[in-house]
């Protein structure tokens, strides 16, 4: 069964809430309410839509910015975890490892140690193809000139 | 044997205005993000759901040494006409993402339709590519 255009606003609507709030404390009754939809409906539709429920996607929301914050600043954890909304450093912890596979600090240690590896070796992780066709051939002051040991 | 895609790159126009289209709006996650030495911009993103295909989204007049000038004026005059088509996204609803990325000022070049496969619309990236965007059909 095919989902009106109004409803599907209303979705697309508590979706896009989500997007620029899931800093704040949301729960379905808030969504819904968003929605202008009980909350059971709320929650159908919307996962009938995304495929996933409401709270997944706000769980998503916040692990995303988390790892854009562990990667690309020098926060805390604890203050990440407060600023993309979890109320404790052990369910952000634990949400964290579930939906990526590595703590926090590992994730945070890893991406820093990529990043910098990308600077000083590209061609570890950079396909060597990519050098040839983009003329990253010759080697700028301080780049070691090794081969490739990888793709 | 060949066994998938890792790596694929989009040209774009300026890779400040692609990271905000493919991070910022569509919401891919940042690959990797690095400046070398020689100014060259290593910048890979890859959709929410396949974090092991990394998109390189490329000016062809970075470093660009192993181009020649016809071949870069070639590929600026094709990305500013919006002619390169990229390839298919898929959405768990087409008309769902459609209205959203409608509202956050996307340009489309075809609303949402029923196709034999599925929902689909085509949406243009703003750095000189287009894309179908299409809910599969179930079953």
């Amino acid at each position: 069964m095919s989902i009106a255009p109004e409803v599907y606003k209303k979705i697309v609507t508590a979706k896009v809430y989500i997007d620029d709030n899931f800093r704040e404390s949301l729960d379905l009754d808030k969504l819904s309410r968003e929605a202008c939809l009980s909350r059971y409906h709320f929650h159908r539709l919307f996962t009938r839509i995304y495929k996933v429920t409401p709270h997944q996607y706000l769980t998503q929301k916040r692990i995303g910015q988390a790892r854009r914050f562990l990667a690309g600043t020098n926060l805390t954890i604890t203050e990440i975890c407060n600023h993309v909304g979890f109320e404790s450093i052990g369910s952000f912890s634990l949400l964290f490892k579930k939906e990526i596979g590595a703590a926090p600090t590992s994730y945070r240690d890893e991406a820093w140690r990529r990043e910098e590896q990308a600077i000083r070796q590209p061609r570890s992780f950079i396909p060597n193809c990519f050098f040839e066709n983009c003329g990253l051939d010759t080697p700028a002051a301080g780049e070691p000139a090794e081969k490739s040991n990888s793709q | 044997m060949i066994t998938k895609l890792s790596h694929i790159t989009f040209f774009v126009l300026d890779q400040d205005k692609a990271y905000d289209f493919y991070v910022n709006t569509l919401g891919f996650t940042v690959n990797t993000d690095a400046k070398m030495p020689n100014g060259f911009r290593w910048l890979t993103v890859c959709p929410p759901q396949q974090p092991d295909l990394e998109i390189a989204l490329l000016p062809p007049l970075a470093g660009g040494m192993s181009y020649d000038e016809e071949t870069r004026n070639a590929f600026k005059v094709l990305l500013e006409k919006g002619a390169l088509g990229a390839g298919v996204f898929d959405t768990p609803d087409c008309r769902a993402t459609y209205a959203e990325l409608k509202d956050k000022g996307v340009t489309f070049k075809s609303e949402p339709k029923e196709q034999f496969y599925g929902t689909e619309a085509v949406m243009a990236d703003g750095q000189g590519n287009w894309f179908s965007m299409t809910q599969r059909k179930e079953g």
